[in-house]
């Protein structure tokens, strides 16, 4: 291609850019271009606005859950005597409910043999 | 400006009725604008009301009102090429479902609605639009900015906020791909150009 060509088609294109632009006037706006835009801003704002009292309530429902673990974990529950005994009185204590079975099991007695 | 930074700073305040006025203020040229963009009068006030709901729900993140217009033209910018993307995509899938007798028949019976003036015009936007078809969608807008909006580089250098070199080189590329795609057409199709203009 010929540079002279080449520069044809350059100014070609320049003008069919500025036929284009002439083509493409600006339309007038429709008379509900305004309350169309509104709604479209309240929907949106409508939109946001549900979804942050839904953040709201989840953060709220979060902290209560936390706050309730906190007290249910703080409230000493380990009122009975077992857990408050030392390992060697628990031991001798005799709450092994299934000493005397595993007794038995390890030492049968002669006649069961 | 078309509008006072008093009234942008009350609009930024929540001030409706200021809204209102930036809007009416620069509807019609953000129209124009978008019209040259995308090319489908059809959808132009659809994608203008995008720009102005996004205008509404940012507004409060421009800092200096000194830099509003390039901020509008950016909001423009990226609602044009949000709307040509998903255009494309759309395109794409309805195309596919048509057989290509169907698509010029389709396009035969649009056409006949429409007196020769109109008709012209519309030949000119698709012959455009298929041009500016084999750029990518933010070239394209990049293109249309430059050569058909005629904003010059400063102003799009502060609506894209990239150096002027990075414009000129993005710039030059695009416009030779065109360029390529326009020495490759019908040169029938060409010479009608001219002769429009």
């Amino acid at each position: 291609m010929s540079s002279s060509y080449r520069g044809g088609d350059e100014r070609s294109l320049d003008a069919l850019f500025q036929a284009y632009r002439d083509a493409c006037q600006a339309p007038e706006p429709s008379p509900n271009f305004m309350p169309l835009l509104w709604q479209r801003i309240e929907a949106r704002q409508n939109y946001s606005f549900f979804f942050g009292r839904l953040a709201k309530g989840i953060v709220t429902a979060a902290v209560a859950i936390c706050l309730g673990m906190a007290v249910y974990l703080s409230v000493p529950r380990h009122s009975s005597a077992l857990f408050n005994e030392s390992y060697v009185e628990a031991l001798s204590g005799g709450h092994n409910l299934d000493a005397d079975q595993l007794h038995a099991d390890l030492f049968p007695e002669p006649d069961e043999m | 400006m078309l509008v006072d930074f008093e009234l942008i700073k009350c609009a930024q305040n929540g001030d409706g009725v200021a809204f209102n006025e930036i809007v009416l203020a620069y509807r019609k040229r953000i129209l124009g604008t978008i019209a040259r963009l995308i090319a489908r009068p059809e959808d132009v006030e659809d994608v203008g009301q995008e720009v102005f709901l996004r205008l509404y729900f940012s507004l409060d993140q421009l800092r200096t009102p000194e830099v509003f217009e390039p901020w509008l033209h950016r909001l423009t910018v990226n609602a044009a090429y949000d709307y040509l993307r998903k255009q494309r995509r759309r395109m794409e899938s309805r195309m596919s479902d048509l057989s290509e007798q169907q698509v010029v028949m389709a396009d035969a019976q649009a056409g006949g609605k429409i007196d020769q003036e109109q008709q012209e015009q519309k030949r000119i936007r698709e012959m455009v639009d298929s041009l500016l078809g084999t750029v990518s969608e933010a070239d394209r807008l990049l293109l249309t900015l430059k050569e058909v909006e005629g904003l010059s580089l400063k102003e799009l250098e502060k609506i894209y906020r990239v150096n002027e070199n990075a414009l000129k080189v993005r710039l030059f590329r695009a416009r030779q791909r065109v360029l390529k795609a326009f020495g490759a057409q019908d040169p029938r199709g060409k010479d009608s150009a001219k002769a429009e203009v």
